[in-house]
């Protein structure tokens, strides 16, 4: 790949455009001319970065830096709206004129089949997954050394802070191998959490083999495991790949005994390597080149792709990222997801690249790319979905497509009732990328309004919350989260409730159910007791225990959902100073002796605190978070109770003694200002405050009960 | 709040002073003189004061009297009150004050029976002192004797004993002094109750006719502040223990409780602190001074160098000035006038500001039933309101 710079070309749209003559249209072209004569060949940008003072944009397309090979468009948005719909796609049509036609037509034949490689990247955080990624885009020259901005794989700031990648990703390399022959080998990235568990096994679906890697340090960890049978079961070839075996504690052939031990792939050939130091990651790359199987597919077969991300974009609408089996899916096609029944005519179609997208017209059998279709909205792409022709759809859809369910529910609120509206937007956009969040408006006597949240689980639920204040700059108070309780009232009849203020009073309750999962912990053997206490609290019922070697143990409970999203994984940390692992499933619901614990403030129901618990925890719970909010709210004028209560009767209680002193004694030599303003900084600090009734409750309060660690 | 700096100059007086307004119905004013100056300063003092040099004493009274000769030429209404605090006068020396005293009587109407203090330490007060103070026509004199307990007063970093303030006081009495007004500080590192007990039984034998009581408070950037974790000072509860000890304990004694922090036998409530108070004009001079004249309020720049030179060569020593918009007048009235036991009369707020009352009337009712409020005719603290008048003030403006 050559790449060169080029003089920048930037044209400013006159002020004020001549009237009559399409002025922006002509502007455009000209400037597009001007472009096209310094560049044939070129990657132009697009800005909209100001508004002049009629509120029109004032364009400006900067032609940047020249990759022969390709060519993008790009365009960017300073701001969401746009003042002329009409003006933007005369602009994007004369780029496209110039800059894309000439190239895309001509004829290009279906991709060899046999030389396309699909895998994913199996790991533990912290085993090195994204390091090895970076490793392998360098060797296949994906990205110059100037755009390689540390990971490119995750994108989202909080996702590079955590060390887990939560939206999958894919890419394509282009890799000649030893053999001499080119191949095209497609990274499929797969969220590492166990939030996220379904849009793994579909990410997984859409490949041929996947790298198993191991820190050669730490062994095998829950996690991987568990996306390791996900691998094993989709009849993926796992191929183990030991890392990080430049570290002082690093045991690689420990390592290789334990993967053939607990999984039972042999291993003795896996590379050994160092993505950190770039020890040995070639011969990875001809690992999977030599073991993962090249795909089949028949492309004269009716249209059959796998649909295993989407994100939206704000110009071309959702892209859809899939993974074609069969038949061939072009430009201008006419799609129907099957699982949605969404119809669309085929805008683009293209591969996906480290940094960007690129058009090549069509998709053949064995390929992974992008398709775009002028889509409004993910939850017509769900992920998992088949995508095929409307004419000549393919009778039978891929297998294992399941429309998600949020797990995890919680109430967010605009610490700001003003704020309300901006936090509606502010879920809308971020559902436009995510499918499986759910909200809908709820009001509180405490907190006014805000939304029920609906979320995969609790990374999920904390990755959305971060978003909304960091992105969005909101500034939340969130309930503490709640799973879905099936009840069965007196009446016979039964419903779901997310939602412990929907709780049925005792009178009319005839049973509840609350949802059990499967849960795996690893853990070095020294912490077993440790851990198995923690699952004894939490109402886990103990089902297994394997040693995975002389000092790792393998522990299988059952628990409550409920008792997991209550703090389980600090408790878990902390309990096994970070060394434990956790994976776990749904299992099913089953009935369980709940009840509803309300917090009383001055003799007053708070409803945002109260929350549903087993009937054996509702006193320690009742009297932790009592205490907890003794030391969150300050002493008032007089003397405030705090009561836990189930129904009516209250099962622990605290009291805020009442304020005695709050004065400015000294009035100093008449500067009435200073003490003004100390009072007027006293009055705002009041209306930060919620007010429920008569008390005056800070935010920090709501927030420390949903912490109540051990 | 509209606050500016401006660049006056000094002899541009009616830029800053204007005429009396609407709170301010030709009530007389204060004059306020800071004397920034003090030998040590006390651990828990924030207020601006440097050592003093004969020189610098010099200068600056120098610089005091051209600034009131300025706004003598201003100000045509008699003055009523003058109060000379610090910092610690007496480091202005006997000459310098006397002069200072004599120059206000010159350049200013006394208003018939005016009130005149100059604030005392009892390390630097002598009969010599006392003499001079009292022919150059000062009237009153408020000692800061703070406690009877020779330790609290070293954690304060005070520079007397409780002899000295003793004798001081004696040394007033003879002197002539029929006015005299004493200092107490509740909340001292190592009081106790009954430490408390007795310093108020010891002030009481002094039978003062005024008596300021403060409760100590740990500003920031002091030493008190810089040592405040390991200080074993009384917490809140405490501290709200003894001012009812001193409330009672006073009000037994037969001083009225007029103000939050004030004391005085019948007829001795401070007439220039009640300036403060009831919104009425005062104008302060000295560096860090602060006036309230004409509806705007200022003060001036906290630095004697500054304000020296400001004086002499007409330079800018406006620190702040603020023309106090009508509706922070009635927070301002609300936030002083609940400081005093004399309260308002509701009418009296409706008719200055032409506010609804009804909110803040619906609030005080809800205090009086919590026993924090009073009203016989007008609206006033009780001593419990009194130590929560922070969070009642606030919750009203």
């Amino acid at each position: 790949m050559t790449s060169a710079t080029l003089d920048l070309v930037s044209v400013r749209q006159p002020s004020e455009p001549d009237e009559g003559s399409g002025s922006e249209g002509s502007w455009a072209e000209r400037l597009a001319h001007e472009a096209y004569r310094q560049a044939p060949e070129v990657y132009i940008r697009i800005d909209f970065p100001e508004y002049d003072n009629f509120g029109r944009p004032q364009f400006a397309i900067d032609c940047g830096c020249l990759l022969l090979h390709m060519s993008i468009i790009w365009m960017c948005v300073g701001y969401s709206q746009m003042t002329s719909v009409s003006t933007f796609s005369k602009i994007f049509s004369i780029c496209y004129n110039y800059f894309i036609k000439p190239q895309s037509g001509g004829g290009r034949s279906l991709q060899d089949i046999s030389k396309i490689r699909n895998f994913s990247i199996i790991a533990h955080i912290d085993h090195g997954k994204s390091t090895l990624a970076d490793r392998l885009l360098e060797l296949c020259h994906a990205v110059d050394e100037r755009e390689k901005e540390d990971r490119i794989l995750d994108n989202m700031d909080l996702e590079r802070e955590r060390g887990i990648t939560i939206k999958a990703r894919a890419v394509k390399l282009n890799y000649k191998a030893a053999d001499g022959e080119d191949y095209i080998l497609n990274l499929i990235d797969t969220p590492g959490h166990v939030d996220f568990n379904y849009e793994v096994s579909r990410s997984l679906a859409a490949c041929e083999g996947a790298l198993l890697v191991v820190d050669a340090a730490q062994g095998i960890e829950a996690q991987t495991l568990a996306n390791t049978y996900l691998a094993i079961d989709a009849g993926l070839e796992v191929l183990p790949v030991i890392n990080k075996i430049d570290l002082a504690s690093a045991d690689p052939e420990r390592t290789a005994r334990e993967i053939e031990d607990i999984i039972g792939i042999p291993a003795e050939d896996a590379p050994r390597i160092s993505a950190k130091n770039g020890i040995n990651v070639e011969s990875v790359l001809e690992y999977i080149v030599n073991n993962i199987p090249a795909p089949k597919g028949d492309p004269g077969a009716p249209l059959k792709a796998l649909i295993f991300d989407s994100q939206y974009d704000s110009y071309k609408g959702v892209i859809v990222y899939i993974r074609v089996f069969d038949g061939v899916l072009r430009e201008g096609d006419l799609v129907r997801m099957m699982a949605t029944g969404a119809e669309y005519e085929v805008v683009e179609v293209g591969y996906l690249k480290p940094l960007g997208m690129e058009k090549s017209g069509e998709l053949a059998p064995g390929e992974v790319g992008y398709f775009t279709a002028s889509i409004k909205n993910v939850q017509d792409t769900r992920v998992g979905d088949t995508v095929t022709h409307v004419e000549n759809p393919t009778p039978q859809a891929l297998p294992g497509y399941r429309k998600v369910q949020p797990m995890v529910f919680s109430g967010i609120y605009p610490s700001d009732g003003a704020k309300y509206p901006d936090l509606r937007d502010a879920l809308e956009k971020l559902r436009l990328n995510d499918a499986s969040l759910t909200f809908e408006p709820e009001n509180s006597v405490a907190l006014g309004y805000g939304f029920r949240c609906g979320f995969l689980g609790l990374l999920h639920m904390e990755v959305i919350q971060e978003r909304l204040e960091r992105e969005f700059n909101l500034d939340l108070i969130t309930t503490a989260p709640s799973v879905v309780y099936k009840v069965r009232y007196t009446d016979g009849h039964e419903e779901m409730i997310d939602n412990p203020l929907k709780f049925p009073d005792a009178t009319v309750l005839d049973s509840a159910a609350e949802p059990f999962v499967s849960a795996k912990i690893l853990v070095p053997s020294g912490y077993t007791g440790n851990i198995m206490e923690l699952c004894q609290e939490r109402r886990g019922i103990f089902k297994d225990m394997k040693y995975i070697d002389t000092d790792r143990v393998e522990l299988h409970y059952e628990l409550p959902l409920n008792e997991i999203i209550y703090d389980f994984f600090d408790a878990l940390k902390s309990r096994t100073r970070g060394y434990a692992s956790l994976d776990y499933e749904l299992l099913d619901y089953r009935e369980s002796d709940l009840v509803k614990l309300d917090v009383l403030l001055n003799g007053e129901v708070v409803d945002a605190l109260s929350f549903i618990v087993h009937r054996d925890k509702a006193y320690a719970r009742g009297r932790k978070i009592t205490e907890k909010l003794k030391e969150n709210i300050p002493r008032q004028l007089f003397e405030i109770p705090i009561q836990a209560a189930i129904g009516s009767r209250i099962i622990a209680r605290e009291t805020v003694k009442a304020l005695r002193k709050d004065v400015l004694a000294k009035c100093y030599g008449g500067d009435i200002t200073r003490k003004k303003k100390l009072l007027e900084k006293q009055k705002e600090g009041k209306k930060r405050m919620r007010s429920l009734g008569s008390v005056d409750v800070p935010q920090e309060a709501f927030m420390a009960v949903l912490k109540l660690d051990d | 709040m509209s606050k500016r700096k401006e660049r006056i100059r000094i002899g541009q007086g009616p830029r800053i002073y204007r005429k009396a307004s609407a709170e301010q119905p030709e009530k007389l004013p204060g004059l306020y003189l800071h004397i920034p100056f003090c030998r040590r300063k006390c651990d828990y003092c924030d207020f601006y004061s440097v050592a003093a040099t004969d020189d610098k004493a010099r200068q600056y009274t120098q610089a005091l009297i051209a600034h009131l000769e300025e706004a003598a030429g201003i100000v045509h209404s008699q003055i009523e009150t003058v109060y000379i605090g610090g910092g610690t006068p007496a480091m202005l020396g006997i000459k310098n004050l006397s002069l200072l005293l004599g120059t206000v009587r010159k350049l200013f109407k006394l208003a018939a029976n005016p009130e005149i203090t100059v604030e005392l330490n009892p390390e630097s007060t002598d009969k010599a002192l006392l003499k001079s103070l009292k022919k150059a026509g000062c009237n009153r004199i408020s000692i800061g004797i703070q406690s009877a307990v020779d330790d609290e007063l070293k954690r304060l970093g005070r520079l007397h004993s409780f002899e000295d303030a003793k004798k001081a006081f004696k040394i007033a009495r003879e002197v002539g002094f029929k006015n005299i007004s004493v200092d107490l500080m509740y909340g001292i590192e190592g009081q106790t109750a009954d430490s408390l007990a007795y310093s108020l039984s010891e002030i009481l034998s002094l039978d003062p006719e005024h008596i300021s009581c403060y409760g100590l408070k740990v500003e920031e950037n002091t030493p008190l502040w810089r040592r405040r974790e390991k200080a074993e000072l009384p917490d809140d509860d405490a501290q709200a223990v003894f001012y009812e000890t001193v409330c009672e304990t006073l009000g037994r004694a037969g001083y009225t409780h007029y103000e939050i922090s004030n004391f005085a036998k019948p007829g001795y409530a401070s007439r220039h602190n009640l300036k403060y108070w009831r919104l009425e004009p005062y104008l302060g001079f000295g560096p860090g001074a602060h006036s309230d004249f004409g509806s705007r309020r200022f003060s001036y720049v906290r630095s004697v160098d500054a304000y020296i030179e400001g004086i002499k060569n007409g330079g800018e020593i406006i620190d702040y000035m603020e023309d106090v918009p009508q509706k922070e007048r009635a927070a301002e009235y609300l936030m002083l006038r609940l400081r005093l036991s004399e309260g308002f009369a509701p009418s009296e707020y409706m008719r200055l500001f032409s506010k609804n009352f009804e909110p803040i009337e619906a609030k005080l009712r809800e205090y009086e039933e919590q026993g924090l409020a009073r009203y016989d005719g007008r609206w006033a603290l009780t001593t419990k309101g009194f130590l929560l008048s922070n969070s009642i003030i606030s919750s009203l403006i």
